[in-house]
């Protein structure tokens, strides 16, 4: 009764053929793209792979084992846990919060200073040049991280030139490469969220703690980070998200011996065609990093309209 | 204070390198690698100036289709995603209060969600309806699943831009417009369309970009219909040329080229409304704008870049260099042939006579005896054809099978022991075999070390 009448209003505020456009449109969107998409994964992922069953067992039944198998391994194997799959999963998380907060504190100093200065010609060029790499290619980005931390790469090269070292050192399999490129493929991301919000800080308020004889120390403790902070939330949860569930990156510059987990997911989907499993993995990032969201958002009181702004 | 005030400044600009080396420095680094000779991607050693890797860039069939492809897919997620975050930002101004924040949990969402999960769920879910409907082809379609997964978050990108320039549209006109007669969707038209305009054009260029480099969705949506960026993986991933550099100084001189020219047409209308007034002293048409001069450095260097092109040909540099690199090769060549005949000789003064062809045991020739061996002599399959299925041996050498055909006993242990090899083929070995069976376990054993 109620949200028939909320409807008409829509309807009335929008008019009929309006309104029904904005309306499939978004529905659409919502229903279709975002809500039933990740439902259907779900439902995939607890379901058994149809071409090896286990005796008994139908493709239509409900199971846990796709979860079980990230857990435990196949069955039948030494160890008690699926040691491989599990250390992985705990690599990537943690090396996803190393990034960002590496990003977090190399984003910080240069978000303050665009942020306070005036929109000069100088800043407005700076800007311009921080978003020209990002509209370049995820993969060549990584690509030529690769030239400059390959074997015959540029810092090899001019190391060896210099006579530093005799043998090249060995970056990629070190993950030095890899952690450089995840920081580089999304570092705007933590840098304009924390630029926006520092730009309405009032420069006034920075003065009249400076007046009052705050340290350099004190004003950014006590007046700018309470300021950012929704922009400060904002930048490490996507820079977490996205490199959490980066695949370029480690595709490119990744070391033999290692893996991300988005690797093991498409390593599911395309190598061994075993898209429930690989469908479950995929669920098991998504929970996780959501919740390690979630997580630092309560702790740090920050709200979730926050976020994009 | 002062030495403070100083101190500080050069930290700041310190910092400054740093940041922007780590930003720019790749790029300028890749920028470099398109124009050496070297087949892999480098600047030290530094071989040749050469444009040689862009005309292979555009004799590429795979990477000009993937472009095609990519602009397909770019324009229907900018026509999708456009309108979506559009109806989704107008839709957000007049939601019910207790539902906004949901409301804008669900619709900001699919920016955190990764990548991979989307185009994952994107996959799986389609695949369901389509076999729901008993099998539409355009659901399993590579351009079609690939541009309702990359709209699912590029609508939410695009509905942040239009949401905040909804902030400063005053409601009060549409009011007016339809106090005095006119219909929802013509106020629509005629009001707030054109109030958005602006918002519509960087909203489509964003989509567009963000399309265009998206490489986690697209790669579990293509299907038969790789975007530029899915060739580009694979090229990366199977063999680094400097093609791709080529490839890439195009696309960031296109985005440089974007950018300043975007700066500049912004100053020249923020002139013109008088909000900054152009610096004294310098030609009007600068502005004093740092923006144009660079622009303008570009043009020129572009202009340069490609007439030296027509002219311009590396091969004497390239003939010197190789020249060079053989003289260089021939010494070293030298010197190990030298030392490998120090070796034999002290191996003959042993007393080995078969080491000779045990240490020059060709590996590719001995896969092959396995492979032929095992075919012809059904009792050693097993052990011989298991060990050498992994290999790839292109050519088997005629002489090979005889071995096999004529001493099958032996074979076993010669094809297991060389399967892993990969060494150019010597002729001698296989006949050792034939001739010699009692020597073959012995030879091909220090061969496979």
């Amino acid at each position: 009764m109620k949200k028939d009448k909320l409807f008409a209003e829509f309807f009335r505020n929008n008019g009929v053929v309006l309104g029904s456009i904005l309306f499939f449109l978004v529905a659409f969107w919502i229903v279709f793209l975002i809500l039933l998409p990740q439902i259907s994964m779900l439902n995939y992922s607890l379901h058994p792979n149809p071409i090896n069953l286990d005796a008994g067992e139908f493709a239509d039944d409900y199971t846990l084992k796709n979860y079980k198998y990230l857990i435990f391994g196949p069955e039948g194997a030494s160890d008690a846990f699926n040691k491989v799959d599990l250390m992985v999963f705990v690599r990537t998380i943690i090396a996803a919060m190393a990034v960002t907060v590496m990003n977090l504190f190399l984003c910080y100093p240069l978000a303050y200073f665009l942020g306070q200065s005036k929109g000069t010609g100088f800043v407005r060029l700076l800007v311009v040049m921080l978003i020209v790499p990002y509209w370049i290619n995820e993969i060549l980005r990584a690509f030529a991280l690769r030239i400059i931390f390959g074997d015959v790469g540029v810092i090899n090269g001019l190391m060896m030139q210099m006579g530093l070292i005799d043998q090249p050192y060995d970056f990629i399999n070190a993950d030095i490469a890899l952690y450089a490129g995840l920081g580089y493929a999304y570092i705007l991301l933590m840098l304009f969220p924390m630029y926006n919000v520092i730009e309405s800080l009032d420069r006034n308020q920075i003065e009249a703690a400076r007046d009052m004889g705050a340290s350099w120390i004190r004003i950014h403790r006590r007046v700018v980070i309470p300021h950012a902070k929704p922009g400060i939330a904002s930048g490490m949860t996507m820079v977490f998200m996205l490199s959490a569930g980066a695949l370029a990156a480690p595709q490119v510059l990744g070391g033999t011996s290692s893996l991300w987990f988005t690797q093991l997911v498409y390593q599911w989907f395309n190598d061994t065609l075993n898209w429930q499993q690989g469908a479950a993995y995929a669920i098991v990032l998504l929970i996780a990093s959501i919740a390690i969201v979630l997580t630092f958002m309560k702790i740090f009181k920050v709200n979730m309209g926050d976020i994009g702004k | 204070m002062k030495s403070n005030i100083l101190f500080g400044r050069i930290a700041l600009g310190v910092y400054f390198i740093i940041f922007f080396g780590y930003l720019i420095g790749p790029l300028v680094v890749m920028g470099f690698t398109a124009f050496n000779s070297a087949a892999f991607p480098s600047i030290t050693p530094w071989q040749c100036f050469t444009y040689e890797w862009f005309s292979e860039l555009f004799q590429d069939e795979r990477i000009l289709n993937g472009i095609k492809n990519s602009f397909i897919i770019g324009f229907g997620t900018v026509i999708l995603s456009v309108s979506i975050g559009l109806a989704a930002s107008l839709v957000l101004t007049q939601v019910w209060a207790k539902w906004r924040s949901t409301y804008y949990t669900i619709i900001i969402a699919p920016i955190l969600i990764p990548g991979v999960v989307l185009g994952i769920s994107t996959l799986v879910f389609w695949r369901q309806v389509s076999d729901m409907l008993g099998g539409v082809p355009l659901l399993n379609n590579g351009i079609f699943l690939t541009i309702i997964g990359q709209s699912t978050f590029i609508a939410s990108y695009c509905m942040l831009v239009f949401v905040a320039r909804l902030q400063r549209f005053d409601a009060g006109l549409t009011e007016a417009a339809l106090d005095l007669g006119a219909t929802h969707t013509q106020a629509f038209r005629k009001i707030l369309l054109p109030f958005m305009r602006p918002a519509i054009a960087s909203a489509a260029v964003l989509a567009f970009l963000a399309s265009f480099e998206n490489y986690n969705t697209t790669t579990f949506t293509f299907g038969s219909y790789p975007t530029l960026t899915i060739e580009l993986s694979q090229m990366v991933r199977y063999g680094i040329n400097p093609s791709i550099s080529a490839l890439a100084v195009i696309i960031v001189t296109i985005t440089v080229f974007g950018a300043l020219t975007l700066e500049v047409l912004r100053r020249r209308s923020k002139v013109k409304a008088g909000d900054i007034k152009p610096s004294k002293g310098l030609p009007s048409w600068l502005f004093g704008n740092v923006a144009t001069i660079l622009l303008v450095a570009l043009s020129f260097g572009l202009i340069a870049m490609v007439t030296t092109a027509q002219s311009y040909s590396p091969q004497q540099c390239k003939a010197n260099y190789k020249e060079a690199r053989q003289l260089e090769n021939q010494i070293k060549i030298d010197a190990l042939q030298a030392a490998r005949a120090a070796a034999i000789a002290a191996a003959a003064a042993n007393g080995e006579t078969t080491e000779e062809s045990g240490t020059d045991e060709p590996a590719t020739q001995g896969g092959a005896t396995g492979a032929f061996g095992g075919v012809f002599a059904p009792t050693n399959l097993e052990g011989a054809a298991g060990q050498n299925s992994g290999e790839d041996n292109g050519a088997a050498a005629p002489a090979s099978p005889f071995g096999g055909v004529f001493d099958p006993t032996n074979l076993e242990g010669a094809a297991g022991q060389n399967s892993g090899e990969t060494a150019p083929a010597a002729p001698a070995s296989p006949f050792g075999g034939v001739f010699d069976p009692t020597n073959l376990e012995g030879a091909s054993g220090t061969g496979g070390n």
